[in-house]
């Protein structure tokens, strides 16, 4: 991935209230082409950070799926601008949760 | 070009509301453009100082590497006095750049902006020493003062009309390249040899590709044009635990190492691509970190 791909600020929120999927609630700037998985990789890194503060512990994967305004993300983040009518210029606040379907059918996505 | 905003766009704010605006901005930065004035001028001025210089019949001091000469020529070769000169003037362009895109406004920006126009466009005109220039920046740039007309108050009323804070990128590789050309121009209609060239960009800071960028900036410094960076980051003042501030911001970044990407998460000021930056939180700081920058950048060039 090049650096002369568009990018975006975010912010990552979760509403599970389980402390151990919680990551700084600070600004990121993303590239927009990123979709589920390498919106999952990102939070997984975030949470991996934050552990290792505590302790070096074995860390498992966690899939997870993103929501915009509720709205399940389904395409890139570029789409969803598209889609939306909106541009990079703005702050996407994207929630994410612990992903319900089975691990294999989420590499396709 | 397809980098300049069309001729034929309308300003956005009416004047009468553009002089308000402009009222207000000087009324809150009357003081600051005063201390930043006169900070500029002890920044500014040593460099006009003259420099003693030979060969002369007489004058202020003795040149010793004509003593020799001068006794072993019997006294004939009498040009042993070096003398004052009248200082060659040294002339400044100046380019304030203003972001003009949508972001400013998400990050409350856009007043600070305002304020920061004002304020140093007042004081280089107090400076009375260079050409100033205005430009806004976004997906396209648009000259709102140019480098050859005169500055006054009701020119600043009509350059803050074009601000909507609505474009829908920040593209500042599009702003280095036309400036750069904007410099260079204006380099060739003043054929002076003593022209500084500085470029102030005042901006959130958000933008892409910052390798690239740093390219660019690197080339600018190469061609004797200074860029300095201002970062609005006027979300750390009014969020109490300033998670908003761009010192607090993240970059996600891909490294390709043997073959595999790997995910690098740093802080996103860590890859700024100016060397010559600062985080501005309120326009109170504006006079003093602008001096701050600007003598580390001249003390710099001193060194070359
Ligand atoms: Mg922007």
């Amino acid at each position: 991935m090049s650096s002369t791909q568009p990018q975006i600020k975010i912010k990552f929120f979760t509403k599970d209230p389980l402390e151990t999927l919680q990551v700084p609630d600070t600004a990121l700037f993303v590239p927009t082409l990123l979709k589920r998985y390498g919106l999952s990789e990102i939070v997984n890194q975030l949470i991996q950070d934050q552990q290792n503060k505590i302790e070096k512990l074995e860390y498992k994967i966690i899939p997870f799926d993103f929501l915009i305004d509720s709205q399940i993300l389904t395409t890139s983040i570029d789409e969803y601008l598209v889609d939306n009518g909106l541009s990079t210029e703005v702050i996407l606040n994207l929630e994410y949760k612990k992903s319900v379907l089975p691990p294999i059918y989420l590499n396709s996505l | 070009s397809k980098n300049i905003e069309d001729e034929n766009t309308e300003p956005v704010i009416p004047i009468e509301d553009s002089r308000e605006i402009w009222r207000q901005c000087e009324m809150n930065t009357q003081e600051l453009s005063g201390r930043l004035c006169e900070q500029l001028r002890l920044i500014l001025e040593p460099t006009l100082t003259s420099k003693l210089k030979g060969d002369y019949r007489t004058g202020k001091r003795l040149n010793m590497k004509r003593i020799i000469p001068y006794i072993a020529s019997d006294f004939r070769k009498d040009k042993i006095w070096l003398r004052r000169n009248k200082p060659s003037k040294r002339q400044y362009q100046i380019m304030i750049c203003i972001d003009d895109s949508k972001s400013m406004v998400e990050s409350k920006a856009d007043k600070l902006a305002f304020e920061s126009i004002c304020l140093v466009s007042k004081a280089l005109n107090q400076l009375e020493s260079g050409e100033l220039s205005i430009i806004k920046f976004g997906e396209k740039i648009r000259v709102l003062q140019d480098f050859k007309d005169t500055f006054s108050i009701e020119k600043g009323a009509r350059i803050l009309q074009w601000f909507g804070f609505d474009q829908t990128k920040t593209d500042v590789k599009i702003l280095i390249e036309e400036s750069k050309k904007i410099f260079n121009e204006n380099r060739r209609r003043l054929q002076n040899q003593e022209l500084w060239q500085l470029q102030i960009i005042i901006s959130d800071g958000v933008c892409e590709d910052h390798e690239s960028i740093q390219r660019m900036v690197r080339r600018c410094k190469e061609e004797k044009i200074m860029v300095v960076f201002v970062i609005i980051d006027s979300r750390s003042s009014d969020s109490s635990s300033g998670k908003e501030s761009i010192l607090e911001m993240s970059q996600v970044r891909y490294v390709m190492n043997n073959g595999t990407t790997s995910l690098k998460i740093n802080k996103y000021l860590d890859s700024f691509p100016f060397e010559f930056y600062v985080v501005v939180r309120n326009i109170s700081e504006l006079p003093e970190m602008l001096s701050i920058i600007l003598r580390q950048y001249f003390s710099e060039l001193a060194n070359v």
